[in-house]
């Protein structure tokens, strides 16, 4: 048997090695031993050895005559398998964290009571005006349209024996409303949207698409 | 350790070594490739638009389950090219059958969890965390099932045509593949699933 291919105890010992660098970060998370950023990089430590327990007893790496193109072209490939994973989490993470999404600027807008944004009309709404109401029962809103008014409000109402979750936008397509992403309904829940957003709006519930409709608001 | 070869094995032996090394080149480009779905997977699996979070959907004893089957089958894999080597068909055929069985049982239990996930209403389009999961875990459950396929028709030669030198350097790469699908796995299991506890 050649030297390169590794031997039976090889593979037993990178199997037993293989089972205790799975089981111990298992346990570590499953109990909460650890947790938050400490945990994170432990398992991926534990991860990292594993790969490299498995390079060594099972690929047989560095084991292969000279000269190592196998350990060499590996080495390139973990400088690339570098840039593109930890390039990408620092970039977007960064990119995350300085960038306010429209929802989250809507939202501020509204508790710093600023009245608009660009073309959109929002802000705080002192006192609500006139209460509509949509009831969706047997996957049905009713009514499914409502002309309303600048702070009026609508409440949602689900008598259906199902969860809800009223999105706004086309189904495929969610947009926030005034600031709000979503209205989860459990079954038989009511849920108030105050209207502090102009224009004509379409809503949905996001978790079956159906229940279909949209609301007018006029200053 | 060098012993004189036979002009004939030296030809054998320099056939084995090119195969070896192009698969490899195969093997590392497949591995940047994973390594863009696991930054994808990275950067969305926080946007769950209002659904199910990670935390809530994944069930770490079955993913503690597929592991241990996965890494089981790489080691039996491991085994039998050892008794290919030797020219042991019989004993051979038994370890790479248990491998075959043991990456055919991991599937099911993939596509199990699959299955439970749309059923739930969580599929690909519900979320970017869902769409990146399904990518990334999906990717490698094809190449575990293009794997077996290549297990089933190359142990179909070998009980055919017995272990000839061709068939051996094919079941070497095919370690290579199993083991390095293991490898990849490992990455899965702790940035898909045990990260979700973090």
């Amino acid at each position: 048997m050649k030297r390169e291919h590794g031997t039976i105890r090889n593979y037993v010992i990178g199997f037993v090695l293989s089972l205790v660098f799975t089981l111990i970060p298992y346990f570590l998370a499953v109990n909460h031993l650890l947790i938050g950023l400490v945990l994170f990089i432990t398992i991926l430590a534990f991860a990292l050895v594993q790969a490299g327990i498995q390079l060594l007893f099972f690929l047989h790496l560095g084991r292969e005559r000279n000269p190592r193109w196998q350990s060499g072209f590996l080495m390139v490939t973990a400088g690339g398998l570098f840039v593109v994973t930890v390039g990408t989490s620092w970039i977007l993470y960064h990119l995350h964290t300085n960038m306010a999404p429209t929802a989250e600027a809507l939202q501020l807008a509204q508790d710093e009571g600023i009245a608009q944004i660009g073309d959109k009309k929002t802000g705080a709404c002192d006192e609500t005006y006139t209460v509509h109401t949509v009831t969706i029962k047997q996957n049905i809103a009713n009514p499914s349209h409502i002309d309303a008014r600048l702070c009026d409000e609508i409440v949602f109402t689900n008598d259906d024996n199902t969860s809800r979750d009223i999105a706004f936008g086309a189904p495929n397509k969610p947009v926030p409303y005034g600031g709000v992403n979503d209205l989860p309904l459990a079954k038989g829940q009511s849920q108030m949207l105050i209207l502090n957003q102009t224009g004509t709006q379409s809503f949905h519930d996001h978790l079956n698409d159906e229940a279909t409709g949209d609301f007018a608001v006029t200053p | 350790m060098a012993e004189a070869l036979t002009p004939h094995q030296a030809h054998e032996e320099a056939a084995n070594e090119r195969a070896t090394f192009g698969f490899w080149v195969y093997l590392m480009t497949d591995l940047l490739m994973f390594s863009i779905l696991f930054a994808a997977y990275s950067v969305l699996h926080g946007n769950t638009l209002g659904g199910a979070s990670p935390r809530q959907l994944f069930s770490q004893p079955v993913a503690l389950t597929e592991t241990l089957i996965l890494l089981t089958s790489s080691f039996t894999n491991g085994i039998g090219m050892y008794r290919a080597r030797e020219g042991k068909k019989n004993q051979m055929l038994v370890w790479f059958g248990i491998t075959f069985l043991l990456g055919l049982s991991f599937l099911g239990l993939e596509i199990r969890e699959f299955t439970k996930f749309f059923h739930e209403g969580h599929t690909l389009t519900s979320s970017g965390f869902l769409s990146s999961f399904f990518v990334l875990v999906g990717t490698h459950g094809l190449h575990i099932t293009s794997g077996l396929l290549w297990m089933g028709t190359t142990l179909g030669f070998v009980m055919a045509r017995g272990l000839t030198p061709g068939l051996v350097r094919k079941l070497s790469l095919l370690s290579l593949f199993w083991h390095f699908l293991d490898i990849v796995w490992i990455f899965i299991f702790t940035i898909v699933y045990l990260q979700a506890l973090v």
